[in-house]
């Protein structure tokens, strides 16, 4: 009797040793997905064990079943004894991050960058209804042309990688916010660092990243990235831990107590993404927010000063475009273009016009990219703009 | 059927019994536990092998007892020096999957049960003692007794960390640790002390204890897995609670059990 209760003594001690964020969950499973998922991903897929050990969901106890136990409407499938979901969405997310997911949803992330390509498809006609309260116009629209032009393969591998962040789920929920943060790493620090954004937000129609690496702010990151802290916690970042700022950092951080967003609409004051730049309907407030953060580490006049150039540079490309769209609407009132979009040379001339260097020239001017308002901006417009005219005089000629 | 009155006597001939039974049984273990892994190293198909191989090769050892004694000796050192061999090389290979990587106790509790495959070490020793240790001398009784109690022993480890991976979710978890515990600790007592025949009758009430609790457990992991999460039951049966695990309880009380009335019988005629 006396050895048996020794061994028992001795098992119930070594047990109670056992961290509580092991053992204290809601089931048996959860306890088991605290070590057992990892005994086999060690084997096979090593690095999501690596990544999720590095997160600060592994430093939080969040273990693997908490995330890909099935959420509301989701698939389960057995897995090794689990009943899981490997199709994540925001929608596993939000049963954590509720009040982040509101704000994605309320963002151009999410439903209107889906719109963007596909148009409604897909999405209900409640995701439109709420999209529309917030960007009218940007997510009851037809599918973009291209769609149909350039087909399916195109769509997958190309828009679909960028544009799914916003897609619509099988479980009701729009996007994923793996996107940005990463799988298993759940990483706040991945998602400030600009070649983040820069997956999507590069090339000649939005070239947000090359127009950062040109700018002050750019150059300034790329020699100090080493003594920024991208670790820092969201709500008590400061401008110690970030004394040069990336895209997230003006766009979504909250800097110094300023609130932190997950849609950065909350900031931006203009629809730059258009041929003709509007103000956005929260102008005024929007505007705002975006100064108070730039005051973080700059003073009114200069803040002031970039946003009077600014808005003169989409004054002035407003002005081109219209010239641009005039020939074009000459063209085909007199009957001289015809036929489906993108089917005659100057309809892609006039396209690059406004969806490149247009685009590239107001982006510039907001962000400290000179050689992008100039060189990859103004100028090409300067040059199509002589194309169109030559392109439109030789249409009407050949008549 | 009746059984030969010689074999009601032959304590040497259960032991085989026991033995042959039990690789077969292993068999079927060994291919639900590794289908975990879906055999995933080639490895993990050599137990699974050599079980149909012993049990095949015991049956003709057993066979062969009373007319090629010379044969059943041969023929159970195979058995047994394979089954040991099988038994050391299981535990390094189980402790391989993470415990060197990390050497915590979460590495043993969470990695493929590393004390497992011990259950062919100890059927190899029992076989290499069943023909080299005197079956009529005090020695032999106490060799099974002792092999029995690794055997609870083992038991132990195994419930403690199978029951630890769900972190003793439900309170009966604790039962087959007790239980075993009580085990080690009853037979352990011959090699201490001299012991009485009222004493061997107390470890048989708690060996009958023992199989009970084990014959619950299977009972409680095989209703568990037809509520799995997979709709097909065999898999719930092979990812879930291990449904034949329990039953090493009472196979281990029939081994003690042998020990301990060989022990008792010895003793009264002595």
């Amino acid at each position: 009797m006396v050895i048996g209760s020794a061994l028992i003594i001795g098992a119930f001690l070594v047990n109670g040793r056992r961290p509580s964020v092991e053992t204290q969950q809601p089931d048996a499973a959860f306890v088991r997905a605290s070590g057992k998922c990892a005994e086999c991903h060690l084997q096979q897929q090593y690095s999501v064990v690596h990544e999720y050990e590095m997160s600060a969901h592994a430093r939080k106890g969040v273990n693997c079943l908490d995330c890909h136990a099935a959420a509301e409407n989701q698939q389960k499938k057995e897995h090794h004894g689990f009943a899981i979901t490997t199709h994540m969405t925001a929608g596993n997310c939000r049963s954590c991050h509720e009040s982040v997911y509101q704000e994605f949803l309320r963002s151009r992330h999410a439903a209107v960058s889906w719109a963007a390509v596909y148009g409604e498809k897909g999405l209900t006609p409640q995701q439109v209804s709420f999209a529309e309260q917030y960007h009218p116009g940007y997510a009851k629209r037809p599918p973009h042309p291209f769609v149909t032009l350039e087909g399916g393969s195109a769509m997958n591998s190309g828009c679909d990688q960028c544009h799914a962040i916003g897609r619509p789920n099988d479980d009701g929920a729009v996007g994923t916010c793996t996107a940005c943060h990463a799988r298993h790493s759940g990483s706040v620090a991945l998602a400030r660092l600009p070649t983040t954004c820069g997956q999507c937000h590069l090339g000649p129609d939005h070239s947000q990243i090359e127009i950062y690496e040109e700018s002050k702010h750019g150059m300034m990151f790329a020699a100090q990235e080493h003594l920024l802290n991208l670790n820092a916690p969201p709500k008590a970042l400061t401008t110690r831990d970030m004394f040069v700022p990336t895209c997230a950092t003006c766009h979504m951080s909250g800097l110094n107590g300023l609130k932190v967003t997950h849609d950065p609409s909350e900031r931006l004051s203009y629809y730059l993404a258009d041929a003709v730049t509007n103000k956005r309907p929260n102008y005024t407030i929007a505007q705002a927010n975006m100064k108070q953060v730039c005051n973080q580490c700059h003073t009114k006049p200069l803040i002031d000063r970039v946003y009077q150039q600014a808005e003169q540079v989409v004054a002035s490309t407003n002005d081109r475009v219209h010239t641009a769209q005039d020939i074009m609407n000459s063209l085909r009132k007199d009957g001289f273009l015809a036929g489906k979009p993108f089917s005659n040379p100057i309809d892609f001339v006039y396209f690059d016009f406004w969806h490149y260097d247009g685009r590239t020239a107001k982006h510039g001017a907001f962000m400290g990219g000179a050689d992008f308002v100039q060189w990859h901006g103004n100028y090409p417009m300067l040059k199509k703009l002589v194309d169109l005219r030559a392109m439109s005089d030789e249409m009407r000629k050949k008549r | 059927m009746t059984i030969p009155e010689k074999w009601k006597a032959d304590h040497v001939l259960w032991i085989e019994a026991f033995a042959a039974s039990n690789f077969a049984f292993l068999t079927l273990d060994i291919y639900m536990a590794h289908s975990v892994n879906s055999f995933r190293r080639q490895a993990e198909l050599v137990p699974l092998f050599f079980s149909i191989f012993a049990a095949v090769v015991m049956a003709a050892a057993i066979a062969a007892r009373e007319r090629r004694p010379g044969l059943w000796t041969v023929l159970g050192h195979i058995v047994g020096w394979g089954s040991l061999a099988v038994g050391v090389a299981g535990v390094v290979l189980h402790l391989e999957s993470s415990f060197f990587a990390e050497r915590t106790l979460k590495s043993l509790t969470y990695a493929a049960p590393f004390a497992a495959p011990l259950a062919y070490a100890g059927l190899g020793l029992l076989l290499i003692m069943d023909r080299m240790v005197d079956a009529q001398s005090r020695e032999w009784p106490l060799w099974v007794l002792l092999l029995a109690l690794g055997g609870f022993a083992g038991n132990l480890v195994l419930s403690l960390t199978d029951h630890a991976v769900n972190g003793f979710f439900r309170w009966a978890e604790w039962i087959p640790v007790i239980s075993s515990a009580y085990a080690v600790g009853f037979l352990t007592m011959p090699f201490l002390i001299t012991v009485s025949r009222p004493y061997l009758s107390l470890c048989g009430y708690a060996l009958l204890a023992q199989a009970l609790v084990g014959v619950a457990g299977f009972c409680i992991h095989a209703a568990a897995n037809f509520h799995g999460p997979s709709a097909k039951i065999l898999q719930n049966f092979i990812d879930g609670a291990p449904p034949f695990a329990p039953l090493l309880f009472p196979n281990l009380a029939v081994l003690a059990g042998i020990g301990l009335w060989v022990l008792s019988h010895g003793e009264a005629t002595e």
